[in-house]
């Protein structure tokens, strides 16, 4: 695994905005950056990665039955009681879930480790599927890499193969929260994908979703019948539609059960039933932690997240070294988990704007479509916290 | 030899997300199915204008007024409405939740009806209502070039948002007209959605404060 600059092709930004990227560059500061790839050996991709997201994968999916049937578990999760019974029915009916990304810390050596898995709302799956395997293509039709370079990166390929195979409704609804344009970056190339399937995908904001004899209707009053949501499940059950959830005949995509893989909470019972595995980092519930002043002080080695976090929010970190990092967020009532700090891979990237080097950090987002690995985005960071501004960087293989 | 297996997808396209030139020109195609019809603010607004009977004036007026209540957006509170209609443009919905709390749903601004017209105009041959059609009230046969029939477009309250004061709008939030006096619309796009009180933005109210993004 290494980091290395390649010229940017010069009319990438053009391409970005001709597709709708248009975050391409987040208040100045690049989002998508191809100044440099990181490029693997076909042996890391396969044995370290792609081999590893599988078995994760199906670890975490082995956990559910014994949550689903576990008060306690369940309680522990946050999952409130109402929706207990829901959960359960969306996963002894095998409704069909869709796709999901684990973040792993790997540096060319070694076991991946799992950093945790964003398996309910994962975004920058349009930079992977699509503009990244743009870029590949590009830069080896100018020469820049060799003809033989590769991409772990099948996403495309098996998005569409999951529209055309899973038993989705059609029409197929896509909703996402108005405002945010990378949210809608990812519904937007799902709904391309879906409509290249042959199926009828249409867009709703989330917001003018409505209610009508417990079923959630479009903005013409129609039965909406399947809903592609890139919005927690956490949320939805606190919102005022909440109850409608466990009325409404739609299909839900990621189905209910796929918020118990999503929680923080995953990690600890992961490594209470498969401890000392290779891919796993040692992780543990802090009980009473929903109020952050009862939380104990946290120790060198080891990183704090909240159940329910996105794009890094409210995470804690304590180095080995004792460097204490810590990204402010609106999670403070949330109870949190331990899980043992792991060093990310650190590189040194040129820093365009202010013409000097400086540290990054790496960590490998792997995707999976259905059950089955589907390639990987990198994101990097200046800290050791990867946040939505972190930057993306492609990769490619080459032996 | 051995074939090499990609570790990629073997295409990545995109259909829709493609430039957009294809599709400008559609707003500019003149609608085959579009029909006569009026707006205004008031009955008596109408009957001045001459395009229509002062008894029919009033009786479309009332029409849209008791359809109001009806169809109107529904907000569960008033802020969330002005947000949309502007400060001062919401009133109390007649309805009450299941909880017992007040819906809000924006004023009545105006409204449309239909309009009386010669079929056998050259705007609209062909593609209207057929005569006989029980909605369109009146004794017209194909073909009777001289008869004046009313346009299929049903009578309904019209709303203005707050960021386009200009507008008419349906309540159903498609632009019908920047001006009082008649227009041309698709009856069938514009029918009053009736006797649903549906309520919206049941999912979302954390995206205000918990971040920017809601992936991961």
């Amino acid at each position: 695994m290494k980091r290395i600059s390649i010229a940017e092709r010069a009319d990438w930004r053009n391409q970005a905005e001709a597709v709708g990227f248009d975050f391409h560059t987040i208040d100045g500061e690049p989002y998508w950056d191809e100044s440099a790839y990181y490029q693997f050996s076909l042996a890391q991709i396969e044995n370290d990665i792609e081999d590893p997201t599988a078995e994760l994968h199906q670890m975490a999916v082995s956990l559910i039955d014994d949550i689903i049937n576990s008060e306690q578990l369940l309680s522990q999760l946050d999952v409130p009681e109402r929706y207990w019974n829901h959960v359960a029915n969306s996963w002894r009916n095998s409704d069909p879930h869709l796709y999901g990304r684990m973040d792993l810390a790997y540096n060319g050596q070694g076991p991946a480790k799992l950093l945790e898995l964003n398996y309910d709302t994962p975004t920058s799956l349009f930079e992977t599927g699509y503009f990244q395997w743009i870029w590949l293509e590009q830069q080896i039709a100018s020469g820049l890499l060799p003809a033989t370079a590769d991409q772990f990166n099948s996403l495309q390929d098996q998005l569409e193969n999951a529209f055309k195979t899973l038993p989705f409704p059609t029409p197929l609804h896509f909703t996402s929260v108005l405002e945010s344009a990378e949210d809608k970056g990812t519904v937007n190339y799902l709904m391309d994908i879906a409509s290249q399937s042959g199926m009828d995908a249409r867009y709703i904001p989330l917001e003018n979703i409505g209610e009508y004899n417990g079923q959630f209707i479009d903005e013409e009053n129609f039965e909406i019948l399947g809903l592609f949501k890139l919005y927690p499940w956490e949320f939805m059950l606190r919102e005022d539609f909440g109850q409608v959830v466990i009325t409404s005949q739609t299909q839900m995509i990621e189905p209910p059960w796929k918020m118990l893989l999503s929680n923080k909470g995953i990690l600890p019972l992961l490594w209470q039933r498969y401890t000392n595995h290779p891919n796993l980092l040692p992780a543990f519930f802090e009980e009473n932690s929903e109020n952050a002043a009862n939380r104990p002080a946290l120790e060198a080695g080891w990183v704090r997240k909240p159940l329910f976090s996105r794009e890094g929010a409210n995470v804690e970190i304590i180095t080995d070294a004792g460097q204490a990092l810590k990204e402010d967020g609106p999670y403070n009532d949330i109870a949190t988990i331990r899980q043992a700090f792991c060093e990310l891979p650190r590189f040194s990237r040129m820093n365009a704007q202010t013409k000097k080097t400086e540290d990054t950090y790496a960590v490998i987002g792997s995707w999976v479509v259905g059950d089955e690995p589907a390639g990987i985005g990198i994101r990097e960071d200046n800290t050791l916290i990867t946040k939505d501004s972190s930057r993306f960087v492609p990769h490619c293989i080459i032996d | 030899m051995t074939i090499k297996t990609f570790k990629r997808s073997k295409k990545a396209a995109l259909i829709l997300m493609v430039p957009a030139t294809t599709f400008t020109l559609a707003s500019c195609v003149k609608h085959p199915d579009d029909e006569p019809a009026l707006v205004y603010q008031t009955p008596e607004q109408c009957a001045q204008s001459g395009l229509s009977t002062k008894e029919q004036c009033e009786a479309d007026y009332q029409q849209a007024l008791a359809l109001h209540p009806q169809t109107a957006p529904k907000y569960a509170n008033k802020a969330e409405c002005e947000a949309d209609f502007g400060v001062g443009g919401c009133e109390t919905a007649p309805q009450q939740s299941a909880q017992g709390g007040s819906f809000f749903m924006p004023l009545m601004m105006g409204y449309l009806a239909g309009q009386m017209f010669n079929r056998s105009g050259n705007q609209f041959t062909g593609n209207g209502p057929q005569a006989g059609d029980n909605k369109t009230g009146t004794k017209t046969t194909a073909g009777n070039t001289a008869t004046q029939t009313r346009s299929n477009v049903a009578s309904q309250p019209l709303y203005k948002s707050g960021d386009d004061r200009a507008t008419y709008r349906t309540a159903n939030n498609t632009a019908v007209s920047r001006t009082t006096g008649p227009v041309k619309v698709n009856p069938s796009r514009i029918k009053p959605q009736a006797g649903r009180l549906v309520p919206r933005g049941g999912f979302g109210k954390q995206a205000s404060f918990r971040a920017n993004s809601f992936g991961g």
